[in-house]
């Protein structure tokens, strides 16, 4: 056939150069937008949090200095904040709020136009009759966007870290915590592994329903419901610290998870309405408070129980997209 | 290279766990290098038996096999162009033939794939989105053949060409097919454009394989008679209508004719025609290389709208003697 006798030169010729071939070249044309907007969004979430890094953090220091917030003793002003401080806050802002909505661009994309609007139009099937078997089609389907969300997403989480760390006596005067969830979600690779669960989830929705508008909905659907679930349950993700006092509450340092009023048998019950009655505490037994919370040292091990559980949800959901494409289109590899 | 380019026993398709047969009980042999028609009305499974060659859906039973192995192993030996064509819209013409090099690594071949693109006079820099339907077309049927398919499997390849562009591309296509001993499988619904072209037959209705075989034999395996009503004997009738006095029958003789009919042998549009008319007319099946035809009748209780009358059943068991 002519075809094979051509082929040893053309085959070659195709290994030889170093620009992107086959599946990849593919992948690259047919996203080209979504890879442009990828890019966009990294450079100005990415762009804002090294502003805020540089003049934003100077602005917003100054600022500080100007008002004597650093000064001890009644100083009314720090309680006002100037406009350095407020667009400082929003860069960082900027910046977590990204990291906390890729996820749900991942799976909305993913389950609209990277797989559902290809098995919706049939294209899907253009492609499984080249050269490219199904299971190989949903890999780089599914590998090049991991690839670049994870690239994408480490930068914003390095960069907000760095925003970060580099000033602790402005960010405990902007009151920044590090256990609130969208700090929580870009100071850490938990955000990374969320993008993938995204992307992951958006692919089983679209393969599920074959069409791109239920496949977004479902797709961004599920994602939302493990994100709160996951959110509702991270602080119980790692054994809490506890501490007691006898007369009064505990200090709030950290995650707060519960607290209370301890009774003499060591009952936990909730804190009492007592006003000013000293028989109060007597009456109903209660000798001490305790308060339950995460010290910041529990950060890394909640960032990494809460990383492993999306990437084990994520290689399941990965792992059925590929069993159901298998079992659909009748097996080969 | 097989002798046989696509065999299929028994194969059947089901849409869902309790959902309609799209296809069932289908078995026939295609010998490498020849030209098949699928013909049939709407619904009758043919978009079904093609995806399920092309290895894009799996059989819910039977088997079907593509130069001898299963139709995923042979992709890169095949080529599909789907009914409605699918293209990606955001790519460009050039794109869209630069993806079929990129994704048939060493089997491409533009030189073939470009000129069907420049025979209708399309810019390689137009979007896919901004061409009509038989512009796409054109770019499909690029794609496929691009592709150096020793099966070329079409899903109504010309229902949106216009028929200038309808008799150049099937020249194309013919040519091309011709000069590399490509079998190609093409189904339409318009007979008539199929006639010239093939040299097999597969007519499809309700789900199932109604004749099947070389053309030649099938055309010759009817007969056209025409006389005053009277008794067609032991002769299979697939149709028979009544004008008044006047008969007019499509039928399959058993032996010979009374001299009292005027015969002519069937244009495939009758042949089609007749078949589709009366869907209780026995199956066909010849097969053109062993020269000796079977005439089965494998159908009998497997479709309730069948309505079969005892002459035809009959026909058919003496038929199959």
């Amino acid at each position: 056939m002519t075809a094979v006798s051509a082929a040893p030169a053309e085959a070659s010729a195709h290994h030889r150069s170093l620009r992107p071939r086959g599946l990849l070249w593919a992948m690259l044309h047919l996203h080209r937008a979504a890879l442009l907007f990828w890019l966009l969004l990294i450079a100005v979430a990415g762009g804002a949090l090294l502003w805020a890094y540089g003049p934003g953090a100077d602005g917003a220091w100054a600022e500080y200095r100007m008002m004597r917030c650093a000064y001890s003793g009644p100083n009314r002003t720090c309680d006002y904040t100037g406009l350095s401080y407020d667009v400082y806050s929003r860069a960082v802002s900027l910046g977590s709020l990204t990291v906390t909505l890729v996820p749900f661009l991942a799976a909305l994309w993913a389950g609209a136009a990277l797989i559902g609007r290809e098995l919706e139009s049939g294209t899907a099937e253009l492609a499984w009759t080249q050269s490219v078997t199904p299971t190989r089609w949903l890999l780089a389907k599914l590998t090049a966007p991991a690839v670049l969300l994870v690239l994408g997403t480490s930068l914003l989480v390095l960069l907000h870290r760095l925003v970060w760390t580099s000033n602790d006596e402005l960010r405990r005067w902007m009151n920044w915590d590090w256990y609130v969830d969208s700090a929580f979600r870009a100071n850490g690779v938990v955000g990374i592994a969320y993008a993938l669960l995204g992307l992951a989830a958006g692919a089983l929705a679209a393969l599920l329903t074959r069409r791109s508008l239920p496949a977004l909905g479902i797709g961004g659907g599920c994602l939302a419901v493990i994100v709160y679930g996951l959110t509702v349950l991270r602080p119980h993700l790692w054994p809490v610290v506890t501490v007691t006092r006898e007369n009064e509450s505990p200090p709030a340092t950290g995650m707060p998870v519960a607290e209370g009023a301890l009774t003499s048998a060591g009952a936990r019950v909730p804190p009492p309405v007592c006003g000013s009655r000293d028989t109060c505490l007597a009456e109903r037994d209660i000798v001490a408070y305790y308060r339950d919370f995460h010290p910041s040292s529990h950060f890394w091990p909640l960032q990494l129980v809460e990383t492993g559980i999306v990437l084990a949800l994520a290689a399941v959901v990965t792992g059925v997209s590929f069993w159901l494409l298998r079992r659909r289109t009748g097996a080969a590899v | 290279m097989t002798d046989t380019a696509i065999e299929a026993a028994g194969l059947g398709r089901q849409f869902g766990r309790r959902g309609k047969w799209a296809l069932f009980d289908c078995t026939f042999q295609l010998p490498a290098g020849s030209v098949c028609a699928i013909a049939g009305p709407n619904g009758a499974g043919k978009s079904t038996l093609l995806a399920l060659v092309a290895g894009l859906l799996v059989p819910t039973e039977g088997e079907v096999t593509v130069f001898g192995t299963n139709p995923g192993a042979a992709r890169e030996r095949l080529a599909f162009v789907a009914q409605d064509k699918p293209l990606y819209p955001q790519l460009t013409i050039a794109e869209t033939l630069r993806l079929g090099h990129e994704l048939n690594p060493g089997r491409w071949n533009a030189a073939v794939a470009e000129p069907i693109v420049a025979g209708g006079g399309l810019d390689p820099h137009a979007r896919i989105r901004n061409l009509s339907g038989g512009q796409r077309t054109r770019v499909a049927l690029a794609l496929a053949l691009g592709k150096r398919p020793e099966l070329l499997l079409l899903d109504e390849p010309m229902a949106d060409l216009d028929p200038l562009a309808r008799h150049q591309l099937m020249g194309v296509l013919m040519a091309d097919a011709a000069e590399n001993g490509t079998t190609v499988v093409m189904s339409s619904h318009v007979v008539a454009e199929l006639e010239d072209a093939c040299d097999h037959l597969l007519l499809m209705g309700g789900g199932r394989v109604r004749l099947a075989g070389p053309l030649d034999d099938l055309l010759a395996a009817h007969v056209l008679v025409t006389g005053r009503a009277g008794d067609l004997g032991p002769h299979t009738v697939v149709e028979s209508r009544t004008t008044g006095r006047q008969l007019t029958a499509l039928i399959r003789p058993n032996g010979p004719l009374d001299a009292e009919w005027q015969t002519s042998e069937p244009t495939l549009e009758e042949l089609v025609i007749a078949h589709l008319r009366s869907p209780a007319a026995p199956e066909l099946t010849l097969t053109g290389e062993t020269g000796t035809d079977a005439d089965t009748d494998t159908d009998s209780d497997s479709d309730s709208d069948d309505t079969h009358t005892d002459e035809t059943d009959a026909d058919a068991e003496e038929a199959a003697k």
